[in-house]
Protein backbone atom coordinates (compact mmCIF):
# COMPACT_ATOMS: atom_id res chain seq x y z
CA UNK A 1 0.00 0.00 0.00
CA UNK A 2 3.00 2.27 0.98
CA UNK A 3 4.17 1.71 -2.93
CA UNK A 4 0.69 2.42 -4.00
CA UNK A 5 0.81 6.04 -2.05
CA UNK A 6 3.71 6.58 -3.61
CA UNK A 7 1.65 7.53 -6.99
CA UNK A 8 -0.26 10.41 -5.33
CA UNK A 9 2.92 12.01 -4.31
CA UNK A 10 4.09 12.16 -7.71
CA UNK A 11 1.13 13.30 -9.17
CA UNK A 12 1.34 16.35 -6.75
CA UNK A 13 4.38 17.28 -7.45
CA UNK A 14 3.63 17.06 -11.38
CA UNK A 15 0.54 19.19 -10.83
CA UNK A 16 2.27 21.80 -8.61
CA UNK A 17 5.41 21.87 -10.81
CA UNK A 18 2.59 22.41 -13.91
CA UNK A 19 1.54 24.98 -12.16
CA UNK A 20 4.27 26.77 -11.46
CA UNK A 21 5.38 26.59 -14.73
CA UNK A 22 2.15 28.06 -16.00
CA UNK A 23 3.48 31.34 -13.33
CA UNK A 24 6.61 31.52 -14.97
CA UNK A 25 4.78 31.55 -18.53
CA UNK A 26 2.74 34.48 -17.48
CA UNK A 27 5.64 36.66 -17.48
CA UNK A 28 4.38 38.22 -14.39
CA UNK A 29 7.51 38.42 -11.88
CA UNK A 30 5.96 39.77 -8.87
CA UNK A 31 3.44 36.49 -9.02
CA UNK A 32 6.49 34.33 -10.21
CA UNK A 33 8.91 35.30 -7.47
CA UNK A 34 5.59 35.16 -4.69
CA UNK A 35 5.63 31.18 -5.90
CA UNK A 36 9.24 31.10 -5.07
CA UNK A 37 8.47 32.70 -2.04
CA UNK A 38 5.87 30.07 -0.95
CA UNK A 39 8.41 27.56 -2.24
CA UNK A 40 10.95 28.95 0.52
CA UNK A 41 8.44 28.73 3.14
CA UNK A 42 9.43 25.37 5.94
CA UNK A 43 6.32 23.72 5.29
CA UNK A 44 6.41 23.88 2.07
CA UNK A 45 10.37 22.51 2.16
CA UNK A 46 8.59 19.90 4.62
CA UNK A 47 6.18 18.83 2.48
CA UNK A 48 8.90 18.69 -0.52
CA UNK A 49 10.89 16.36 1.46
CA UNK A 50 8.25 13.74 2.18
CA UNK A 51 7.33 14.15 -1.80
CA UNK A 52 11.23 13.16 -2.11
CA UNK A 53 11.15 10.95 0.23
CA UNK A 54 7.92 9.15 -1.26
CA UNK A 55 9.70 9.40 -4.60
CA UNK A 56 12.95 7.45 -3.74
CA UNK A 57 11.06 5.32 -1.71
CA UNK A 58 9.39 4.41 -5.39
CA UNK A 59 12.59 4.42 -6.94
CA UNK A 60 13.99 2.26 -4.76
CA UNK A 61 10.86 -0.53 -5.00
CA UNK A 62 10.97 0.16 -9.13
CA UNK A 63 14.28 -1.21 -9.22
CA UNK A 64 14.56 -3.92 -6.83
CA UNK A 65 11.22 -5.22 -8.55
CA UNK A 66 12.35 -4.56 -11.65
CA UNK A 67 15.70 -7.11 -10.84
CA UNK A 68 13.15 -9.03 -9.89
CA UNK A 69 10.71 -9.69 -12.73
CA UNK A 70 13.40 -9.16 -15.27
CA UNK A 71 16.99 -11.00 -13.51
CA UNK A 72 19.57 -10.77 -15.97
CA UNK A 73 21.92 -13.93 -17.02
CA UNK A 74 25.20 -13.52 -16.48
CA UNK A 75 27.38 -16.70 -17.79
CA UNK A 76 26.40 -18.82 -15.37
CA UNK A 77 25.24 -16.46 -13.07
CA UNK A 78 21.68 -14.61 -12.49
CA UNK A 79 21.50 -11.35 -10.87
CA UNK A 80 19.23 -10.75 -7.79
CA UNK A 81 16.84 -8.33 -6.98
CA UNK A 82 19.86 -6.78 -4.78
CA UNK A 83 22.17 -6.28 -7.33
CA UNK A 84 19.12 -4.53 -9.46
CA UNK A 85 18.80 -1.91 -6.86
CA UNK A 86 22.52 -1.36 -6.05
CA UNK A 87 22.73 -0.84 -9.89
CA UNK A 88 20.04 0.84 -11.42
CA UNK A 89 20.48 3.73 -7.45
CA UNK A 90 24.28 4.19 -8.87
CA UNK A 91 23.20 4.63 -12.57
CA UNK A 92 20.00 7.09 -10.92
CA UNK A 93 22.80 9.25 -8.86
CA UNK A 94 24.96 9.17 -12.39
CA UNK A 95 21.66 10.78 -14.33
CA UNK A 96 20.57 13.42 -11.79
CA UNK A 97 24.91 14.64 -11.69
CA UNK A 98 24.56 14.82 -15.39
CA UNK A 99 21.61 16.59 -15.17
CA UNK A 100 23.21 18.80 -12.75
CA UNK A 101 26.00 19.07 -14.60
CA UNK A 102 24.74 19.83 -17.66
CA UNK A 103 21.67 21.42 -18.11
CA UNK A 104 22.22 23.66 -15.09
CA UNK A 105 25.56 24.13 -14.26
CA UNK A 106 26.46 23.46 -18.01
CA UNK A 107 24.39 25.43 -19.18
CA UNK A 108 23.71 22.80 -22.10
CA UNK B 1 -10.31 -20.19 -32.07
CA UNK B 2 -10.14 -16.91 -33.66
CA UNK B 3 -12.08 -15.08 -31.08
CA UNK B 4 -9.30 -15.98 -28.79
CA UNK B 5 -6.32 -14.83 -31.29
CA UNK B 6 -7.80 -11.13 -31.43
CA UNK B 7 -7.96 -8.49 -28.79
CA UNK B 8 -10.64 -6.22 -28.23
CA UNK B 9 -9.87 -3.01 -28.81
CA UNK B 10 -10.13 -2.19 -25.25
CA UNK B 11 -8.06 -4.54 -24.63
CA UNK B 12 -5.44 -2.81 -27.22
CA UNK B 13 -5.99 0.36 -25.40
CA UNK B 14 -5.56 -1.58 -21.70
CA UNK B 15 -2.35 -2.86 -22.71
CA UNK B 16 -0.71 0.63 -24.54
CA UNK B 17 -1.86 2.02 -21.40
CA UNK B 18 0.01 -0.47 -18.88
CA UNK B 19 3.31 0.43 -21.67
CA UNK B 20 2.76 3.74 -21.07
CA UNK B 21 2.58 3.29 -16.82
CA UNK B 22 5.77 0.92 -17.43
CA UNK B 23 7.66 3.67 -18.98
CA UNK B 24 6.83 6.18 -16.55
CA UNK B 25 7.82 4.19 -13.71
CA UNK B 26 11.04 4.25 -15.25
CA UNK B 27 11.18 7.78 -16.11
CA UNK B 28 10.22 9.14 -12.59
CA UNK B 29 12.31 6.64 -10.48
CA UNK B 30 15.35 7.92 -12.63
CA UNK B 31 14.43 11.71 -13.14
CA UNK B 32 11.71 12.74 -10.72
CA UNK B 33 14.17 12.80 -7.61
CA UNK B 34 16.50 15.58 -9.16
CA UNK B 35 13.78 17.83 -10.57
CA UNK B 36 12.53 17.37 -7.18
CA UNK B 37 15.08 18.25 -4.80
CA UNK B 38 16.82 21.06 -7.03
CA UNK B 39 13.38 22.49 -7.21
CA UNK B 40 11.77 22.81 -4.12
CA UNK B 41 14.93 21.87 -2.09
CA UNK B 42 18.06 23.11 -2.53
CA UNK B 43 16.92 25.90 -4.45
CA UNK B 44 14.51 27.02 -1.58
CA UNK B 45 17.24 26.39 1.28
CA UNK B 46 20.03 28.51 -0.48
CA UNK B 47 22.06 25.17 -1.45
CA UNK B 48 21.63 26.23 -5.44
CA UNK B 49 25.34 27.14 -6.32
CA UNK B 50 24.20 28.76 -9.64
CA UNK B 51 23.52 32.29 -8.20
CA UNK B 52 20.05 33.76 -7.98
CA UNK B 53 18.37 32.54 -10.60
CA UNK B 54 15.86 29.34 -10.11
CA UNK B 55 16.60 25.79 -11.65
CA UNK B 56 13.17 26.27 -13.76
CA UNK B 57 13.99 29.18 -15.71
CA UNK B 58 17.52 27.92 -16.63
CA UNK B 59 15.79 24.61 -17.53
CA UNK B 60 13.51 25.88 -20.00
CA UNK B 61 15.89 27.89 -21.95
CA UNK B 62 17.14 25.36 -23.65
CA UNK B 63 15.69 23.08 -26.01
CA UNK B 64 17.21 19.70 -24.61
CA UNK B 65 16.55 20.57 -21.19
CA UNK B 66 12.90 21.35 -21.84
CA UNK B 67 12.66 18.36 -23.25
CA UNK B 68 13.85 16.83 -20.06
CA UNK B 69 11.14 19.07 -18.36
CA UNK B 70 8.44 16.82 -20.56
CA UNK B 71 9.77 13.89 -20.66
CA UNK B 72 10.19 13.69 -16.92
CA UNK B 73 6.82 15.56 -15.34
CA UNK B 74 4.33 14.03 -18.18
CA UNK B 75 5.59 10.49 -17.61
CA UNK B 76 5.87 11.03 -14.03
CA UNK B 77 2.10 12.26 -14.06
CA UNK B 78 0.62 9.72 -16.24
CA UNK B 79 2.51 6.77 -14.16
CA UNK B 80 1.23 8.53 -10.73
CA UNK B 81 -2.47 8.99 -11.96
CA UNK B 82 -2.25 5.23 -13.50
CA UNK B 83 -0.87 3.52 -10.33
CA UNK B 84 -3.64 5.84 -8.46
CA UNK B 85 -6.21 5.07 -10.16
CA UNK B 86 -5.21 1.14 -10.16
CA UNK B 87 -5.27 1.47 -6.42
CA UNK B 88 -8.95 2.57 -6.03
CA UNK B 89 -10.60 -0.36 -5.70
CA UNK B 90 -8.40 -1.88 -3.01
CA UNK B 91 -9.65 1.67 -1.08
CA UNK B 92 -12.97 0.10 -1.25
CA UNK B 93 -13.95 2.41 -4.39
CA UNK B 94 -15.17 -0.17 -6.50
CA UNK B 95 -18.36 1.30 -7.95
CA UNK B 96 -16.97 5.35 -7.99
CA UNK B 97 -13.58 3.48 -9.08
CA UNK B 98 -14.61 3.94 -12.31
CA UNK B 99 -15.99 7.21 -12.35
CA UNK B 100 -13.08 8.78 -10.44
CA UNK B 101 -10.73 6.95 -13.23
CA UNK B 102 -12.06 8.83 -15.85
CA UNK B 103 -12.19 12.04 -13.62
CA UNK B 104 -8.34 11.12 -12.88
CA UNK B 105 -7.42 10.49 -16.67
CA UNK B 106 -8.95 13.83 -17.89
CA UNK B 107 -7.40 15.76 -15.30
CA UNK B 108 -4.24 14.06 -16.24
CA UNK B 109 -4.66 14.78 -20.10
CA UNK B 110 -5.71 18.18 -19.76
CA UNK B 111 -2.31 18.83 -17.64
CA UNK B 112 -0.08 17.21 -20.32
CA UNK B 113 -1.55 19.47 -22.82
CA UNK B 114 -1.59 22.33 -20.47
CA UNK B 115 2.56 21.47 -19.81
CA UNK B 116 2.98 21.34 -23.42
CA UNK B 117 1.34 24.54 -24.16
CA UNK B 118 3.64 26.08 -21.14
CA UNK B 119 6.59 24.84 -22.40
CA UNK B 120 6.04 26.43 -25.95
CA UNK B 121 4.64 29.93 -24.41
CA UNK B 122 8.38 29.63 -22.57
CA UNK B 123 10.25 28.89 -25.61
CA UNK B 124 8.55 29.68 -28.84
CA UNK B 125 11.59 29.01 -30.91
CA UNK B 126 11.12 25.41 -30.22
CA UNK B 127 9.57 23.30 -32.31
CA UNK B 128 12.00 25.52 -34.81
CA UNK B 129 14.43 23.50 -36.79
CA UNK B 130 17.57 24.22 -36.43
Amino acid sequence: MLRELTSFFIMVFSLLYIYQLSVLASRNAAAYNSYLGLLRNPVMILFSTIILAFCLYHSFTWFYLTGKVQPVKIGKRTTTPVMSLVVNTVLMAAVSYGVVQLFLLGGL
Amino acid sequence: MAGSRTLSMAARVHAMLWGVFSLGGFISAFLLPVLIYINNIAYPLGLWPAGSTDPTSILVASRLSTLFIFVTVAGSLFHGVFRFMSTLPELGLRGAGEKLAAVGYAIAGTAIVMLIVYLLALNPGLLRLP
